[in-house]
């Protein structure tokens, strides 16, 4: 893959998000986007005036709305301003994140709020993913975002009981970092003696994927201020540095299920890891960074992407799970913020990764904060057909 | 005995019928179980917008059997435990269609637990306690008065009410020479004000005497603010009006000379996959190009019929097929399937014979699944439904 160097170095400059839930009935879609732009300006200490640029995406079709940007605009702000609106799936908080990142490096704009949202609770999840496979055959066979197919991989690999006990650990594990968490979703107290409980009891939605592995649909928005070197130094205390990322996807990896291991298959967040990891000279990102935000469907696919990311050999991602290093407080912590088994506005889900990460890196964080300094983060992106989005962060200019 | 939240499971399916929603049960033919653990079981039958509901030991033909402990079946029907979260954790299960739970939940209004009533004598003491607060000095602007209030009964008690300058000062014992005089009982004192019974009954029947001026006693509701026992204040909100639509589409897609080619093949019986020129991979279903070597793949073969299953989502959760609306029936089985003639990820994906599910072997590396055929409809039309499903091939 050829990549060339940013013209210019950029730096997020203000988050914010809305308080997650199933309902947001009191409000509507634009004053829903409109309370996470408020708190993204406060938190920059900016009004709508330092802003040039607007990216605003969700789910396509999710509330079945063509354009929302259009009907959002009294809620983003973006009347008047440049404005861009982008779809790509699960991944779109994270394109969002990018393109803005490119709008700002490019020299074409000097500060750009990117705007993820999603109120699911208003549309058909189901029909919104069924709409995105090919209408040709695959919409025959498609249903929706529930699989049980890494549950079986994982299980065979590793055999059920330690693959079972380790996917409820995950779980459990990301429940206590959403308990910490006031803008989570789902927070369920789980306690780890109930790990063998739940490994039988929870409702089975498809093979060994059980509810309580699957993420949340929430309602919630997320927005993120990029801004260039030269602005961000003047007007934040506290800037983060976009240092690299990049954007993997393939479409015919979903079709590609052959289970035979004589005709591997990369898929696409070894292939992002990889790719990133060499061309910015990490070795070891394991050792390298201090938090990661991971787009985890399902505590499945967070388990098993654990080896992928921070390209493990064997079961090392396992152990990492079964002696609670991925905890606040542990070797790698993922996901303080709950990851998005307990949060998943869609369209914003893939935007709060890099966002919590930001606030991670700032210390900001608050009761979910990692008490170790947090120098670099990384944060990811997943949608539709394996896309794959993944961000690296900096605390510090000169990497 | 009694439950967390001082309810009854007893309660919850006792007003049942009156808390019946005929219109939302239109079309609903089924049996709904419920074990309540340590209580026992109930059976919910709906019909032709009818219900029933009895106590058996038998849950036989329900589509779906709820189980719970009592405390989270009570806390759940009165709003009090969150639904999805007592399903998730494991602590409320359903063991048939996951879907009834939201049917059987709109086809009832929400239980309301009755609420503890007051005695008359609180009644009385807080009517008479809110009195001056209840005072409205504009409707009673230039008006200088006393009016006593003779409470009868063990339950009563005397009072006067002393209007003058916009102004209202309550004081218990009767007034010698008040403007206006009420007697009545205090059961009646309650229901009169409670809006329970109207003061043309009480006095008709004589179990209310107004002594004095009867213009005043005309103006009293004016004068004080209606009464609202305690808890039950009416807050002036905001109704949140949800609006609800529904969209329904007609779609015509071109399928294109590639995709055209093997949805004619499926009206033939005959399953084409294309061949990439450059790699030589086959692609089911074909696609116009190989997007590894970015080239035209023009070449088709046929593969199949038959084939060994590579994976199997086994499905539990009955959600509904966009395409029908309609609720799938569960559980159902789409499966990865390598045709004869593929190899490697050269897979087809399909659905699987219901009542074949239980025996399907699933392949592994070089160890081959159940070997499965397809089962064609009568009608084809050139849709992938042209194949019903695959079978295990015996």
């Amino acid at each position: 893959m050829s990549h060339k160097k940013k013209n210019r170095n950029v730096a997020v400059i203000g988050v914010g998000q809305t308080k997650h839930s199933s309902h947001r009935e009191d409000v509507n879609q634009p004053e829903m986007v409109h309370e996470a732009v408020r708190a993204a300006l406060d938190d920059a200490g900016l009004t709508m005036d330092a802003i040039d640029c607007v990216v605003h995406g969700n789910m396509e079709l999710f509330e079945m709305i063509h354009q929302p940007d259009l009907w959002h605009e009294l809620g983003t702000g973006a009347y008047g301003k440049s404005a861009f609106r982008l779809t790509t799936g699960g991944t779109t908080g994270t394109t969002l994140f990018c393109a803005a990142d490119i709008l700002v490096a490019s020299g074409m704009y000097d500060v750009v709020m990117a705007i993820g949202f999603e109120k699911l609770q208003e549309g058909n999840t189901t029909a919104g993913i069924t709409n995105m496979a090919d209408p040709l055959w695959a919409r025959n066979l498609q249903t929706g975002a529930l699989t049980g197919t890494c549950a079986y991989d994982v299980i065979q690999e590793f055999g059920e009981e330690r693959a079972k006990r380790a996917s409820m650990m995950y779980r459990v594990i990301m429940d206590k970092h959403a308990g910490l968490n006031p803008n989570a979703h789902r927070q369920f107290g789980l306690e780890f003696d109930q790990i063998e409980h739940l490994m039988e009891s929870s409702a089975k939605l498809v093979g060994e994927l059980r509810i309580i592995h699957m993420c949340s649909q929430s309602d919630g928005a997320c927005a993120v201020i990029l801004a260039s070197e030269k602005k961000a130094k003047k007007l934040s205390k506290k800037p983060v540095w976009v240092r690299d990322h990049i954007t993997v996807h393939r479409e015919e990896t979903f079709n590609h299920l052959g289970y035979d291991n004589r005709y591997p298959l990369d898929k696409t967040h070894k292939v992002a890891a990889r790719e990133l990891f060499q061309r910015n000279g990490i070795k070891k990102p394991l050792e390298y960074f201090d938090v990661f935000e991971m787009y985890d469907p399902s505590s499945w696919w967070g388990l098993d992407w654990i080896r992928d990311f921070f390209m493990l050999e064997g079961d090392e991602h396992f152990k990492l799970v079964e002696n609670k290093e991925i905890m606040i407080g542990g070797k790698m912590p993922i996901n303080p913020s709950g990851g998005v088994i307990a949060t998943n506005p869609i369209g914003a889900t893939a935007l709060i990764r890099p966002a919590e990460a930001v606030l991670q890196i700032r210390g900001d964080a608050g009761p979910h904060q990692i008490p170790t300094p947090v120098k670099h983060g990384l944060a990811s992106g997943f949608g539709g057909t394996m896309w794959t989005v993944l961000i690296m962060l900096e605390k510090e200019l000169g990497w | 005995m009694s439950e967390k939240f001082g309810v009854k499971v007893e309660e919850i399916f006792g007003t049942m019928p009156e808390r019946f929603r005929p219109e939302a049960a239109q079309g609903v033919s089924a049996s709904y179980g419920y074990d309540i653990i340590g209580r026992g079981k109930w059976k919910l039958s709906v019909k032709d917008g009818a219900m029933k509901v009895e106590k058996t030991e038998n849950l036989s033909g329900c589509v779906a059997v709820t189980k719970a402990d009592p405390d989270t079946f009570v806390g759940v029907n009165i709003g009090k435990v969150d639904g999805t979260q007592a399903f998730t954790t494991g602590k409320l299960s359903v063991d048939g269609d996951l879907m009834a739970l939201g049917t059987t939940t709109k086809m009832f209004k929400k239980y309301v637990p009755p609420k503890k009533e007051l005695s008359t004598r609180e009644y009385v003491l807080d009517m008479f306690g809110t009195l001056e607060k209840r005072f409205q000095p504009k409707a009673a602007e230039g008006l200088r008065m006393t009016v006593a209030y003779d409470i009868g009964g063990s339950e009563g008690g005397q009072w006067t009410a002393a209007i003058q300058e916009g102004t209202c000062k309550v004081a218990e014992g009767l007034s010698s020479e008040p403007t206006l005089k009420l007697s009545l009982k205090a059961r009646d004192w309650v229901d009169l004000m409670l809006g329970r019974v109207d003061t043309m009954t009480l006095l008709s029947t004589a179990r209310a005497k107004f002594d004095g001026d009867l213009q005043v006693a005309m103006k009293l509701g004016e004068i004080f603010a209606k009464y609202t026992p305690p808890g039950e204040e009416v807050k002036e909100e905001q109704e949140l009006l949800v609006l609800k639509k529904v969209i329904s589409v007609d779609q015509r897609f071109a399928t294109g000379p590639v995709m055209g080619k093997f949805l004619k093949g499926l009206k033939e019986k005959k399953i084409l996959a294309n061949k990439c020129p450059k790699c030589k991979r086959l692609q089911l279903a074909p696609r116009e190009v190989c997007a590894e070597c970015r080239v035209r793949v023009e070449e088709f073969v046929e593969v199949g019929p038959k084939g060994n299953v590579r994976m199997l989502e086994y499905t539990y959760f009955a959600s509904p097929d966009p395409l029908t609306g309609r609720t799938r029936e569960t559980p159902y089985g789409s499966a990865y399937i390598l045709l004869d003639g593929c190899k490697g990820h050269e897979i087809f994906a399909h659905y699987i014979r219901p009542d074949h599910l239980d025996r399907i072997q699933i392949g592994w590396n070089e160890r081959k699944g159940t070997i499965v055929r397809p089962v064609w409809s009568e009608e084809r039309s050139g849709s992938l439904y042209d194949i019903k499903y695959f079978e295990i091939d015996e």
